[in-house]
Parts: structure tokens; sequence; C-alpha cells
């Protein structure tokens, strides 16, 4: 018996054993992903999460702020400009001694293949100093979630990762279910460099986004300029060829200012033919929206669904509304109202240069992952909203009310009004810093007088100003000819 | 007779060929500019004005230099674009054997940037038996009244309407030029066209306030530069909050950014050729 039970004992105790030793060594994935071979064809194991990590690459730093990791950063790159806090963190660059990388004493210093390949010496010393080196980068949109889960797993936040890339790719089909339900579909031409005026390739990051944004490539198909390479030859005589055929023409600026702007390309010989150029359709996207592996590629595949179909997309309905306006609501308003473009600093050196009013980024109560961070930035940096800055943070104060003054001066400055035939007569006209903000809306009856008054101070219904706004639409700014 | 008369007009035609090719025109006439990143806004300005200058010197080579490193840099970077910097398009010419220069700067004032390049091109003096060097587009009272010609034809303006040419700016002591074209444009009978510059005076504090002292029906603004490139686009007509046009506008002024470099004006081109005959004549 006693023998017996021991031997019992002993199996069941065997047994415990084998299934936990299962499930440390293979059987459970969790245990399986704690190595992996980097892109450097590194073995990388990770015993614990790293907390001293410097990003030599900005989607990498990027990446690690989504994951709820930026704390674990003591230092970046200096391309690293987003979120803002990434452009205050101390800077190392992979072209410098790596001294000073080491004197950081960072537990893991992750990198790309371009910099292995370009300084394999930084990256040699770095390793002979006993620095974790990981390198990584997703060659195509199919690998990001890899590429994703590692820097989840090297900073011990995989769950995080798990709901961040379900959400995302929901978002994105989601985008591509509306688009794809629009039966007249728009063609676009992407230009990725003005240089030969090159596109992108179909395989490419930009190529995608237009497919998921509903679009149809005019330039589908296009031979990568050397093998692997996400840009595409094409050529001003195969875009004049198809002119009449492009009804959106979007171009890709970053850090290179690659492609060329509204006005640049409108003066290009012959380019006044091309059909986007006479319609106006002519939009530049920050490069760091299409062509970044970062989450922020969903708000690039939302913003070119915007260009693409504005009306569908760009959907007031949710603000018809007569609850009074906040002036989060009024950012809302004329962020889809007037179809602006998102904006997002393009140089690496924003953060050096001196601004005479608000810094992207910096509003303490709009932070980065705020939902309507792109709508409330892109209309203060246009300077459509006054700021109060009395303060010494930067406050945009998303609840307090709007008024009919705000409203008429957002309207004003984004749109361009013709002389009026007759101005029209205005009881209250000097209660006004800015008397021509109101007489312009008065003229062109884009907001109603009450008995002869404008009542600048008077308190807006979020209806009332998407009224005002639609109102306004015939005005709205267009590229100087 | 008749042979006689052709061999006679031969031998003239080949004296005046030489004349103007041997004694004036030099073997190359190097145009030197600040440089822009921006490929089409360079097509229409920079080699535009290249162009013209060969074709009106067809007996010289026209050759190129930009002052601009970073922009030298970038266009190598991004476009592998070879622009010779103005040392290095010196060297060139040296290894080429070329004895007689000229030199035409792009550029708006008698600034830094024409000081430095001065420096740069005549520490070759010794390697050529002549250089010369056609000044910048404001030199004489001449040229200032030249391009208050050329600015009024290209910009015609009602009465009621006003134009803000904006200009560089700089702290070297040429920045007076912006306020001397300011008042010969007042002078000149165009109390509302106006100077104001990005970096030095009149800055544009000075300007907004007189321009909304005319309550025009309109505002046009357009760049007192050769390129329309980055202060152009970004500075001038960007959309952001502290570009002109956007200040304007919050000053509650009707404004329309216009985007056209000087360079792209014929009267331009030509009175940059005018400087290089100018200089040609020169002993």
């Amino acid at each position: 018996m006693h023998l017996t039970n021991r031997k019992s004992n002993f199996f069941a105790l065997m047994l415990t054993m084998a299934v936990c030793l299962a499930a440390v060594f293979g059987l459970q994935p969790a245990a399986a992903a704690s190595s992996f071979v980097d892109d450097d064809g590194r073995e990388v194991t990770v015993s614990a999460p790293f907390e001293r990590i410097i990003s030599m690459y900005s989607a990498h730093t990027e990446n690690l702020y989504d994951l709820g990791a930026g704390d674990t950063l003591i230092g970046a790159h200096s391309t690293s400009t987003f979120p803002a806090a990434a452009a205050f963190l101390p800077r190392y660059d992979y072209n410098a001694d790596p001294e000073k990388v080491i004197a950081a004493d960072p537990d893991l210093v992750i990198i790309r293949p371009f910099i292995s390949k370009r300084n394999p010496e930084f990256v040699e010393a770095l390793e002979t100093a006993g620095i974790q080196v990981v390198s990584l980068y997703p060659e195509k949109f199919e690998l990001f979630d890899d590429y994703f889960r590692k820097l989840a797993l090297l900073t011990g936040n995989e769950e995080t990762a798990e709901q961040i890339l379900t959400n995302f790719h929901q978002e994105i089909q989601h985008i591509s279910d509306v688009t794809a339900a629009i039966p007249e579909k728009q063609r676009v031409f992407f230009e990725s460099t003005d240089t030969n005026l090159r596109t992108v390739t179909d395989d490419s990051m930009a190529g995608l986004a237009i497919q998921l944004a509903g679009g149809i490539n005019v330039a589908a198909g296009a031979e990568p300029t050397t093998a692997g390479s996400s840009i595409a030859s094409f050529g001003a005589e195969r875009i004049l060829e198809n002119a009449d055929e492009i009804d959106v023409y979007i171009s890709q600026r970053g850090a290179m200012n690659a492609g060329g702007n509204q006005h640049t390309i409108r003066i290009r010989p012959g380019f006044q033919t091309i059909k986007a150029v006479q319609d106006g359709r002519i939009y530049v996207i920050n490069e760091k929206m299409v062509s970044s592996p970062n989450l922020r590629f969903l708000t690039g595949v939302r913003e070119i669904a915007r260009y693409l179909y504005p009306e569908v997309m760009d959907d007031l309905s949710s603000w018809q509304t007569d609850t009074s306006a906040t002036r989060r609501d009024l950012a809302n308003i004329i962020f889809h109202a007037d179809h602006l473009p998102i904006y997002t600093p393009s140089s690496s050196k924003y953060y050096e240069e001196d601004h005479s009013g608000h810094v992207y980024g910096m509003f303490e109560d709009i932070p980065w992952t705020d939902a309507d961070f792109d709508a409330i930035e892109t209309i203060v940096v246009r300077g459509l909203i006054e700021l109060d800055e009395t303060g010494e943070v930067e406050r945009f104060n998303p609840d307090e009310p709007v008024t009919r003054y705000d409203t008429a001066r957002a309207i004003f400055i984004s749109h361009t009004f013709p002389e009026p035939d007759s101005a029209a007569a205005v009881s209250d006209l000097s209660a006004a810093d800015h008397p021509a903000f109101i007489q312009a809306m008065a003229d062109f009856g884009i907001m109603d007088l009450n008995d002869g008054a404008f009542e600048p101070d008077r308190v807006m219904t979020c209806g009332e100003i998407v009224d005002a706004f639609l109102k306004a639409q015939p005005y709205l700014s267009k590229e100087a000819e | 007779m008749s042979k006689f008369f052709s061999l006679f007009l031969g031998v003239l035609m080949i004296a005046l060929a030489f004349g103007s090719a041997a004694a004036e025109a030099p073997e190359v006439i190097l145009v030197i500019s600040f440089g822009t990143s921006y490929n089409d806004t360079r097509a229409v300005t920079i080699d535009a004005i290249e162009n013209t200058i060969q074709e009106a010197f067809p007996d010289s080579e026209v050759r190129r230099a930009f002052t601009s490193q970073i922009i030298i840099d970038k266009l190598a970077d991004r476009d592998n674009l070879v622009i010779d910097t103005v040392t290095q398009a010196m060297e060139r010419l040296v290894a080429d054997g070329v004895k007689t220069l000229v030199v035409q700067p792009t550029h708006v004032i008698n600034g830094y940037e024409y000081d430095d390049l001065a420096a740069e091109v005549y520490a070759f003096a010794d390697q050529f038996d002549s250089i010369k060097m056609g000044a910048p587009l404001l030199s004489s009272t001449e040229d200032y009244l030249k391009i208050i010609d050329i600015i009024k034809a290209e910009y015609p303006l009602e009465n009621d309407e006003a134009l803000v040419l904006m200009g560089h700016g700089t702290h070297h002591f040429a920045n007076a030029a912006y306020a001397a074209l300011d008042y010969m444009f007042k002078a000149g009978g165009s109390p509302n066209i106006f100077i104001g510059t990005v970096e030095g005076y009149p800055e544009l504090d000075i300007v907004l306030p007189a321009v909304q002292a005319l309550n025009p029906t309109t505002v046009y603004l357009a760049p007192l530069m050769v390129v329309a490139g980055d202060h152009a686009n970004n500075d001038l007509a960007g959309d952001e909050a502290d570009s002109w046009k956007t200040i304007f506008k919050a000053a509650g002024l009707r404004t329309e950014p216009v985007l056209r470099g000087m360079g792209e004006f014929k009267g331009v081109q030509q009175l940059y050729i005018e400087h290089i005959k100018a200089v040609i004549s020169e002993n």
C-alpha cells in the first residue's frame, strides 16, 4: 500500500511535471515567443521586459509609445518626433561615436537592417559592450503584425499589442467596407517623388493604402525602380496620357520634401490638362502616414479615403443637433466641412525651431491619444480657433462654448470671399474686434442677422455651425492661380 | 565682282564674329544661385534664367553653381542631381583651362551671400586672365526703377487693392534695399505696394498696420524672391497660423497669395542679361 501509494504519488508528480514542461517548452505559444530571430538573423531571447531602451528608428519609437512603453525609452534617433514627447528624448545617432550610446547604459538598442548594413562597426561596438541589439523592419505590410508583436514582447506588452492590432485591422476593414460600397470609384495618381515623377508599387504601403481606401490606382502595375523597392518609375508622359483619368492627385512629402505641392504640380508643363488639377483635387500627404510601419497607417488610409470620397467620409450628420457647441465640436465641424488634410509636421527639426504660437502636440488637455487630436491640431495650426495664451502650459479648453464671432472668424480665414456687390447693414458691427468677419457673413448670407444685429457673443448650437459651413462651401479657398 | 564682294563679306563676318566672341563674350558665364529643392519651381526660375542667358550669349558656355550646401546635399541625396558649390565650379573651370569668366549671381541684394560668393570666386583670380562679376538684381538706382516697372506690369492692381512683396531680409547693411524699394514704389505713385521681409526690416509688424490703414478690398501677397521656394510656400502662402496669408486674413483683410518667383518674369531675366552685358563692356 505504502509502496503503491508512493508509486502513484510519484506518477502523479511525474505527470504534473510533464504537463508543466510541455507548457514551458513548446506547447504554449506565449513561451515559444520569448525568443525570436531578428531581421539581421540574430537570435534574441527575452527573459524579462527591457526597461532602458534606445530606439534608432522613428517608427520603432512611435510604436513603443503606442504600446504604452514610452517610459522605457531613454533615448531615440533625432527623426523621432511623434508623439511630441519623443522629440524631447535624449538624441543618439548611429553615424556618431557608439561610446555615447554605451555611456547611457541602455539594456536594449533597437535598430533596423539599414543601420547594420550602413554602419556595421557601430552595431559591433554596442554588442561588444554587452548591450542587447535587436534589428527590426517589416519589409511588407503583411509583416507588420509580426514586427509589432516583437516590439511588444521586448517590452512585456503582448496583451496590449493584440488589442491594438485587432482594433487597427477592424478600423481599416471598416473604411474598406464603406468605400467598397460606393459605386463610382475614384481614380488616383500617387506621386512618391517629383524626380522623374515616380509613383509607388502596388504592394508598397502607399499602394495598399489606395486600394484599402477604395481608390483605383492609375499607375497600377508600375515597375519598381530597383528590385524590391517600393518606388516605381512612371514619368510625366504617362501621367499626361492619363490626364482625363486622374480624379485625384496625391503627392507624398516628408523630411525630404519628395513630391510636389499644389503649386509646383500645377505649374508643370501640360499638367493643367489633368482632371484633378483642373478640379483643385491635389492633396499632399505626409509620408509618415502612408509609408512608415506604424499605426498611423490607419490615419493614412482614412485620409486617402477622405480625399477620394469627401462626402461619405466627412459625414457631418452627428453634429446636426441642437446641443450647444463646444470648441471640440467646432474643430470637428471645420475639419470635416472643409475637408482639411490632417496637419503633422514634416521636418524632424520641428521642435528645435521657433514657433510664434501653438506648438504641435503640446496641448496639456489634448493628448496625442485623444480621439479628436488630428482634427483639433489641424484647426489650431491653421489659426482657425483663437487660443488663450495667458497660461504657462498650452491649453485648448475643448469644453468651452463657441460664439458666433468664433465661427465667423474661422469661416473668414478658411474661405476666400469675393468683393460683395453691396454691403449688408449690420447694426452691431462695432462690437467685434474685426468687423470684416461679421460683414462677410452678412454679405454672403452665411449667418443670419437678428433684426439687423449679428450678436457676435451669442453661443451657437452644433447644427447652426454646420449650417453656416455648408453655406460657405462655395467660397472654400482653393490654391491661388 | 560678286566673288570679291562675297569674299569681303566673309572676312568681315569672321572679323565681327571674332570681335564679339574673343574680345567680349567670356568663355564661360557662371550663374550662381542660392538654389532650391523645389524641382518644378527651379525649372521656371533658375533654369529659365540660365537658358535665357545662354540664348543671349551663344558663344559662351553657361554653367551653374549653388551657394546653399543644404540644398546641394538634398538634391544629391534625393535626386542624384550633382550641382557644384562655388568653389567646386571654380576648380572645374581651372581644370578645364578656362581663362575668361563672367560670374552672374541671381541674388536680389548685395548681402552676405553675395560677399561670400565673390570672395570664393576671387580666390581663384590669379588662375584666370579675366574674371568679371555681374551685379545682383537690386544694385543701381536704374535697377530699382526697372524692377518697379516689372512688378507693376506683372501685378496690375486696382486703386483699392494692395500688393505686399515678401523679401528675405538680412542683418547685412544691404538690408536697406528693402526699405528703399518700398520708398521708391510710393515715390513712383504706388502707395498701395509694400515691401516686407521675413528676417529683416521692414517687419510684418510694420507692414500690416500700414496696409490696414489703406483699407484695401483685396491684398495680394507675392515673393520678392527669385524663386518661390520654401519661404513663399510656407511663410507667405502656407495654411499655418503664422503664415502671412493667415495673419493678414486674421486681421480681417481679404487676402490672396501669389506663388510666382521673380525669376519667372521675362523682365527680370532680361535684367540679369543687362547686368552681364554691363560687366562685359567694362574694362
